[in-house]
């Protein structure tokens, strides 16, 4: 069965209005998607990456810029990702329609994973 | 030690444009650059992604699925690298080895967020 990687796009700062208890019980709230994936046997792997917006590599007249993420033309940012069994891309996005991160705003890229 | 996730951006059609010998000499050069990352003991794990990609949205109770990559660029992720670095200075040299940045990609370096215990 292929896997297929959710990545959790969401705005820079979408969650910074929440209060701590607030935070803890959308962090938990993700936590049991995930658990409930594990009992599905669909679980392959999850994580959360930092708030800050990380840093950008690209090539400008034959050197190697690093600047602040994201880029400037999005405030985007991918807040995180799940890694997923699903036997296509169908069954993936339905999967994907359950997840918490839609309800608070984000979008989800669903993109299957090359096997080689 | 942190670790990151090297996002690998490129344009969608970048790969399919290279003759066949790119081809092999970009493969090769990913080979060595992850080689480099497990002998440094830094390697985690990589995937290379297939082209495709769908997004999935909610709108007032309603999903919507669309294909992508998104009208304002052909620009996909079309792989990712974790790796353990000790800080963000260290992951972006890691990731300097990305050998699509010869041809226009760029790297996007995360830190992976250490949930507590």
């Amino acid at each position: 069965m292929p896997n297929f990687i959710l990545f959790l796009h969401e705005h820079q700062g979408q969650f910074d209005d929440r209060s701590q208890d607030e935070m803890m019980r959308i962090i938990q709230e993700y936590g049991a998607w995930a658990t409930k994936m594990r009992e599905a046997k669909r679980f392959v792997g999850g994580e959360k990456l930092t708030d800050d917006t990380g840093k950008v590599l690209r090539p400008r007249t034959g050197r190697i810029v690093v600047t602040d993420g994201p880029y400037a033309e999005s405030k985007e940012i991918v807040g995180g990702f799940f890694t997923i069994t699903a036997k296509d891309y169908d069954e993936a996005c339905e999967i994907a329609t359950d997840c918490p991160h839609l309800k608070y705003g984000g979008r989800v890229e669903v993109r299957q994973i090359h096997q080689l | 030690m942190p670790s990151y996730i090297l996002l690998l951006h490129r344009n969608a059609q970048s790969m399919s444009d290279l003759s066949p010998e790119a081809m092999g000499q970009l493969l090769k050069d990913f080979n060595t650059w992850t080689a480099k990352m497990r002998a440094e003991g830094r390697y985690v794990g990589s995937d290379r992604l297939t082209e495709a990609v769908k997004t999935v949205t909610a709108k007032g109770g309603q999903f919507a699925v669309t294909d992508g990559p998104y009208a304002e660029s052909k620009e996909i992720v079309g792989g990712y690298y974790g790796i353990t670095a000790k800080d963000f200075a260290e992951a972006c040299e890691v990731a300097k080895g990305y050998p699509m940045l010869k041809h226009g990609g760029r790297v996007e370096v995360r830190q992976i967020f250490e949930m507590p215990s």
